[in-house]
C-alpha cells in the first residue's frame, strides 16, 4: 500500500501541475457551496436559537382593536403581558425632511425576552417619558443616518414635536424588513395618544406579547377556547420559526443551487483535465499493467491521487468558502443579530468537502476507467495509446457516485421542491443537451458529405471537427451553454425590471402617493396640494377594512370547500375594499364586467383574482364582508388582475360607488406632480395632516434603483463566478483536444496544407461553436426568464429576447475567441518531430 | 520449459479479418535463448504478445511451465508476469515520473520484495549506470534508457526475458553494446530468453532461430547445433 501512494505521489508530483484546472475548477466550486453553506448554517443558528425573543414573547394575540378587560384578564392570568401598539406614520425632521416610520409604544415589561440596548444606557421608560417639554423617543440608527438626527434634535411626529432622547443599537423583535417597511420608533403609549395618531379608522396593531410556562401550541388552544367567537390573531414563537425557517431556506437554496451549478459546471472542467492527464498517463498504466501490476493495485494509484488532488482543492474550497461565510456573516449582523463562530462552519466545511470530493470522482471515474482499460498489447505495438470504453464496474461507480451527490443535494437544500427542481432542471438540461448535440453532429456530418461543399476545404475540416468522435462540442456546450442561459436569464429578468421602473412609471405614475387620509382631512389635503403650480391630476380613493364573513349565503366556517385552516386564515384576513376612480391602480379585467353605476340593490364587486381563487369564486357568487360589526352583502360581477410590481395599493375588491359610504374614515391618493413640487408637498401636509403618511415616487424610484443596482451587481457577481467556471471548463477542453489538434494540423501541414487554411478551419470550428452555445443560451434563457416575467413579474418581455442573444453572442465570442487565439498561439507547427516520432 | 500449441489469432478489420497466427507451434526449453524473426507483419510481436499473457490467441494453448496461461484471470495474469516475466520494449516504455532507480525496483516493489533499493541498485551497477541512478528517463540516452529497461526486466530474476526489438531504436554500436549487456546477464541469471529481431547479427548470438511468415512457422533452426 506504502509503494501505492508513493508512486501516486511521484507520478503526481512530476506531473501535476497539468492539473491545474482540477483544482481550480474544485475549489471554485466548493468555495461557493462552503460559503453559501456555512453563511446559511451562521444566520440560521442565530435567528432560530431562539425565535421567543425574535418574537418578543412565547405567544403573541394581534388585534386592531384594544383587547376587552375581560381578554386582558385572561391573558394576566395565563402569564407575563407587555403590550406593542404599532402604528405607521411620517417623522420630520426640523430641516423638513420626511421619512416613514413605524412608532412602537412600549411598556415597563418590554422586552419579555432579549436585550434592548439604548445609547445612552438608560431605562427606555425614563428616555421616554414627557420631560423638559417634551416626549421622548428612541430613534433606528439608520433612521437617524438617513435625516441626519441625532440625539437631543426634535422631531415631528403627529400633532407633536418630540425629541430624540436614545438610539436604539440593538432590538431584540426588530422586523427584519424595518429597513424597507418603515424603520422603528419607540415612545411611551400616553405620547402616541398625544400625537393624535389613534383616531376612528386609524390602522393600529395592538400586539399582546405574553410570556407562559404553558406550552405555546397549549396556551392558544386554550385562549380559542376561551374566546370561540373573536377573530384575534394568535401566532406562536414555533410559527415564527417556522416562518424563518422557510424564508431562510428559499434564500439559502438559492445560494446553494447557485453553488451547486458552479460545482457542476466545473465538474465538466475536472473531467477534462483529468481526461488529458490521463491522455497523458496511458504509456505508463500500460506499461505498470506490463510489469505485473494487478488491475486494481493499479487503480488506487490513480484514485488515490484524484484524493490527495480532491482532497486539496476541497480543503482549500472550505477555507475560502469559510472566510468568505464569516464575512458575510458579519455583513449580515449588521442586520440581524448574528454571532460568527468558526466552529458553525465545520458541518458546512464538510458538506463542501463531500461534494467535491464526490463530484471530483463522478467526473474522474469515467475517464480513469477508461484509461485503466488500455490494451499494454499496445506497447509492443507501437501504437497511439487510445482509450477503451467504459467497462461495466466502473460505470456503476460513476453512477453511484453521481447518485450519492443526489441524495445530499436533496439532503442539503433546505427547501425540498426547489431541490427536485433543481435535479431535475439539470437531468433535462443533459437530455436536452445530448438530443441537440445529436442534431448537430448529424447535420454537420450532412453537410460534411455534401457534394455542394466539396472542395471548401477549411470548412469541411471545421464540420468534421464537429462530428468526429470525442469532439469538443459537448463540453463546450455544456459548459459555456449553462453559464451562458444563466447570464441569459438574468439579463433578461434585470434588463424587463430597469425598463419598467425607468420607463413605464415615471410616465404613468404619480409623482406622490398618499395613505392614511382620514375622512375630515380630504378636503384640506386636496385643496393645500391643487395650489401647487405642477399638479396635473388628483385620485382620492376611500380605503376600508373587511373580513369575509359568508360566501352565498353561508358562513365561512361551514362552507365545505374550504378545510379548517383555510377557513380560519381567510376569516382573520382583513381585505382592502375601494371604489374604482379612475381605475387608481390601474387593475385589468379577466372576467366578468365593469358594472353601470348607481347601482340598485346589493352592491357590486370586482375582485383580485388572487384571492377570488382562493377562495373558488366567480363570477355571480354572493360575499357577505364583516365590517366594524356589521355587515355588508356584495355580488361579484368582475375578477381582475394586479399591474404586479406597479401596483401601489393592491386593493382587493372594488366596489360599486356608495356600497362602502357607512364605513369609510380613511383615504388613499395618488398626486400626479412634479418631484420638486411633491417634496413641497410633503411639507405642507407636515404642517396642515401630520398623520398624512406621504411618499414620493421619485425616492421610492431611488430606493428600487438601488436595490436593483445591488440585485443587479449580485447577478453580474454570479453571472461572473458561473463564466469563469466555464472558462476555466473550456481551457480544459481545449487543453484535452489541444494535443489532438496539433498533432493533426502538424500533419495536414506536412502534406502541404497552408498554416493560413489551418487557422482559418479551426477558427470556423470556434465560430461555429459560439453560434451553437449562444442558440442553446438564448433558447434555454428565455424559456426560464420570460414565463417568470410573464405571469409572476408580470412584465411581457419576449420584444427583449434580441438582447439576451446579443450577450450570448458576444460572451461566447469573446470566450471562445480568447480560447482560439491562446491556440493559435501554441500552435507552432513541426512536422519534422513526425519524422523522428518513434510511435 | 514453454510450449505455444496449434496457436492461431486474428484481428478484425472493418470489413475483414486478419490473420495474425496460423496454427504455429514452439517448444522452448528453460535456458534456451530463441530469437524470432521474420518480415512486418508475420505476426513476431503477436508471439511475444501471447507468451506474455497480454492476449488471448483464438485457439490453442499456451503453456509456461505446466501451467496454461489460457485458464487465469486477469490477476493471475497480472501474477505471472510479476512473478516469472520480464519484457524489454523497442520504444523502453519507463515510467517518466520515477528515476532510472525507481523504474528498476518497480517489479520488486510490485512484488512487495524486501531490500528493494539494495538489489535495483546492485542491478543498475550492472548495466553500469549506478552513478545515474537518480536522473529521470529525460535526462539518459536512448542506449541508457534502454539498460534501464534491461536492469527492470531481470532485476526480479525471471524464469522468462521477452524482449521486442530492444536495438530497434538504437544505433549499431549502442546496440551491439545493449546485446552484450543482455546476452551476458540473461546468462547469469539462467532465464529463457525469447528476443523478437529483424538483426540478423543479434539472432546469431540466440541458440536457437524461429522463421515466421504470413502467421506460420516456416523454419525453427537450433543455430547452436549448427555452428
Amino acid at each position: 500500500m506504502r509503494f501505492l501512494l508513493d508512486l501516486a505521489w511521484r507520478d503526481l508530483r512530476a506531473s501535476g501541475r497539468s492539473l491545474w484546472i482540477f483544482c481550480a475548477c474544485l475549489v471554485l466550486g466548493v468555495t461557493l457551496v462552503s460559503a453559501s453553506a456555512g453563511l446559511y448554517r451562521l444566520i440560521n443558528l442565530s435567528l432560530l436559537a431562539d425565535t421567543r425573543v425574535l418574537m418578543g414573547g412565547d405567544v403573541e394575540v394581534d388585534s386592531r382593536q384594544p383587547l376587552p378587560d375581560e381578554a386582558l384578564a385572561w391573558l394576566s392570568a395565563h402569564g407575563d403581558v407587555s403590550l406593542v401598539t404599532e402604528v405607521d406614520t411620517m417623522l420630520g425632521s426640523a430641516s423638513g425632511r420626511f421619512s416613514r416610520v413605524e412608532l412602537q409604544t412600549v411598556d415597563d415589561r418590554y422586552p419579555l425576552y432579549g436585550e434592548l440596548l439604548l445609547e445612552p444606557a438608560r431605562p427606555i421608560t425614563e428616555l421616554i417619558d414627557f420631560d423638559d417639554g417634551h416626549w421622548g423617543v428612541a430613534i433606528d440608527p439608520v433612521l437617524a443616518e438617513r435625516l441626519s438626527l441625532g440625539i437631543g434634535d426634535e422631531v415631528f411626529i403627529g400633532a407633536l414635536q418630540m425629541k430624540i432622547r436614545a438610539l436604539v443599537l440593538q432590538q431584540p423583535d426588530r422586523n427584519l424588513n424595518a429597513n424597507w417597511r418603515g424603520t422603528p420608533v419607540l415612545l411611551s403609549a400616553e405620547a402616541l395618544r398625544a400625537a393624535d395618531l389613534l383616531r376612528p379608522g386609524s390602522l393600529v396593531d395592538y400586539e399582546y406579547h405574553v410570556r407562559s410556562d404553558v406550552p405555546a401550541e397549549t396556551w392558544r388552544e386554550r385562549f380559542y377556547d376561551a374566546f370561540p367567537q373573536q377573530t384575534w390573531e394568535v401566532k406562536t414563537f414555533t410559527d415564527r420559526s417556522e416562518r424563518i425557517a422557510e424564508r431562510l431556506g428559499q434564500i439559502a437554496s438559492g445560494l446553494l443551487i447557485i453553488a451547486f451549478s458552479t460545482l457542476f459546471i466545473g465538474g465538466l472542467g475536472v473531467f477534462n483535465s483529468i481526461q488529458a492527464y490521463l491522455q497523458g498517463k496511458l504509456k505508463t498504466i500500460a506499461t505498470l499493467r506490463a510489469l505485473g501490476l494487478r488491475n486494481r493495485r493499479l487503480a488506487l494509484v490513480y484514485l488515490a491521487q484524484i484524493a490527495i488532488l480532491g482532497g486539496g482543492a476541497g480543503l482549500l474550497g472550505v477555507f475560502c468558502g469559510s472566510l468568505l461565510a464569516l464575512g458575510g456573516g458579519k455583513l449580515v449582523a449588521t442586520q440581524v443579530p448574528v454571532s460568527a463562530s468558526l466552529g458553525d462552519l465545520v458541518g458546512p466545511g464538510l458538506i463542501a468537502m463531500c461534494f467535491g470530493l464526490l463530484t471530483a470522482y463522478t467526473f474522474a471515474l469515467p475517464a480513469l476507467g477508461r484509461a485503466l482499460a488500455t490494451d499494454p498489447a499496445s506497447l509492443f505495438r507501437g501504437q497511439q495509446h487510445q482509450a477503451a470504453r467504459l467497462p461495466r464496474r466502473w460505470k456503476l461507480a460513476t453512477f453511484a457516485c453521481a447518485a450519492a451527490i443526489i441524495v445530499l443535494v436533496l439532503q442539503v437544500l433546505p427547501d425540498t421542491p426547489f431541490a427536485i427542481g433543481f435535479v431535475l432542471v439539470i437531468g433535462l438540461l443533459l437530455l436536452v443537451l445530448d438530443l441537440i448535440v445529436r442534431g448537430i453532429r448529424h447535420a454537420a456530418r450532412r453537410l460534411d458529405e455534401h457534394p455542394r461543399f466539396n472542395g471548401r476545404f477549411t470548412l469541411k475540416l471545421a464540420l468534421a471537427n464537429l462530428h468526429r468522435p470525442g469532439s469538443a462540442l459537448r463540453s463546450s456546450l455544456l459548459s459555456l451553454g449553462s453559464a451562458l442561459t444563466l447570464l441569459v436569464a438574468c439579463t433578461l429578468i434585470v434588463t424587463a425590471l430597469l425598463r419598467s421602473l425607468q420607463e413605464t412609471i415615471p410616465e404613468e405614475a404619480p409623482g406622490l402617493v398618499l395613505y392614511d387620509i382620514f375622512s375630515d382631512q380630504v378636503d384640506a389635503v386636496v385643496s393645500a396640494i391643487e395650489e401647487l403650480p405642477s399638479v396635473s391630476r388628483i385620485d382620492i380613493a376611500p380605503l376600508v377594512h373587511a373580513r369575509i364573513a359568508a360566501l352565498n349565503g353561508r358562513d365561512l366556517g361551514k362552507v365545505e370547500a374550504l378545510d379548517i385552516r383555510q377557513q380560519r386564515d381567510s376569516s382573520q384576513d382583513r381585505y382592502k375594499l375601494s371604489y374604482s376612480v379612475d381605475n387608481i391602480d390601474g387593475v385589468t379585467l379577466v372576467d366578468g364586467a365593469w358594472w353601470s353605476e348607481p347601482v340598485a340593490g346589493p352592491g357590486k364587486l370586482a375582485m383580485e383574482d388572487r384571492e377570488a381563487n382562493k377562495l373558488g369564486l366567480q363570477v355571480g357568487d354572493q360575499l357577505t364582508f364583516a365590517i366594524e360589526g356589521r355587515s355588508l352583502d356584495v355580488e361579484i360581477a368582475a375578477i381582475y388582475s394586479q399591474k404586479g410590481i406597479q401596483t401601489r395599493f393592491w386593493f382587493e375588491g372594488i366596489l360599486s360607488k356608495g356600497a362602502l359610504d357607512p364605513f369609510i374614515h380613511r383615504h388613499v391618493g395618488a398626486v400626479y406632480i412634479d418631484d420638486a413640487d411633491a417634496i413641497t408637498a410633503q411639507n405642507l401636509l407636515g404642517e396642515i395632516a401630520p398623520s398624512v403618511i406621504s411618499v414620493r415616487t421619485e425616492s421610492l424610484l431611488q430606493t428600487a434603483r438601488q436595490i436593483l443596482g445591488k440585485a443587479g451587481a449580485g447577478l453580474a457577481v454570479v453571472s461572473a463566478v458561473s463564466l469563469l467556471a466555464s472558462l476555466l471548463v473550456l481551457i480544459s477542453v481545449m487543453a484535452a483536444g489541444r494535443s489532438r489538434q496539433i498533432y493533426d494540423a502538424t500533419i495536414l501541414h506536412s502534406l502541404g496544407v497552408r498554416l493560413a487554411l489551418i487557422r482559418q478551419s479551426l477558427q470556423l470550428e470556434y465560430l461555429l461553436l459560439a453560434l451553437v452555445a449562444s442558440v442553446f443560451a438564448v433558447l434555454l434563457g428565455s424559456a426560464i426568464a420570460l414565463p417568470l416575467l410573464q405571469w409572476r413579474l408580470k412584465l411581457p418581455s419576449a420584444d427583449l429576447v434580441w438582447l439576451g442573444a446579443l450577450v450570448a453572442i458576444g460572451v461566447s465570442s469573446l470566450a471562445l475567441g480568447l480560447g482560439a487565439s491562446y491556440l493559435m498561439r501554441r500552435l507552432r507547427l513541426r512536422p519534422a518531430i513526425l519524422l523522428r516520432s518513434p510511435s | 520449459m514453454i510450449e505455444l500449441q496449434d496457436i492461431a489469432m486474428s484481428y478484425s478489420l472493418e470489413q475483414s479479418q486478419l490473420r495474425v497466427l496460423d496454427g504455429a507451434c514452439l517448444s522452448v526449453a528453460r535456458g534456451d535463448t530463441v530469437a524470432i524473426v521474420g518480415p512486418s507483419g508475420s505476426g513476431k510481436t503477436t508471439m511475444l504478445v501471447l507468451l506474455a499473457g497480454l492476449e488471448q490467441p483464438q485457439s490453442g494453448e499456451i503453456l509456461i511451465d505446466g501451467i496454461a496461461l489460457g485458464g487465469l484471470d486477469a490477476d493471475a495474469l497480472a501474477d505471472l508476469r510479476r512473478d516469472s516475466l520480464g519484457i524489454i520494449f523497442q520504444s523502453f516504455h519507463l515510467v517518466q515520473s520515477l528515476t532510472a532507480l525507481g523504474n528498476v525496483a518497480l517489479p520488486l516493489q510490485i512484488a512487495g520484495k524486501e531490500n528493494v533499493h539494495e538489489r535495483a541498485l546492485e542491478m543498475l551497477d550492472m548495466v553500469g549506470l549506478s552513478e545515474r541512478h537518480n536522473h529521470y528517463p529525460a535526462q539518459l540516452s536512448g542506449g541508457e534508457q534502454q539498460r534501464v529497461a534491461i536492469a527492470r526486466a531481470l532485476v526480479h530474476k525471471p524464469g522468462l526475458v521477452l524482449a521486442d526489438e530492444p536495438t530497434g531504436n538504437l544505433d549499431l554500436a549502442t546496440g551491439a553494446k545493449i546485446i552484450e549487456l543482455l546476452f551476458d546477464l540473461n546468462a547469469d541469471i539462467g532465464s529463457t530468453l525469447v528476443l523478437v529481431t529483424h538483426d540478423d547479427q543479434v539472432a546469431r548470438r540466440c541458440q536457437r532461430i524461429v522463421h515466421l511468415l504470413q502467421g506460420k512457422l516456416v523454419e525453427d533452426r537450433d543455430h547452436a547445433l549448427s555452428a
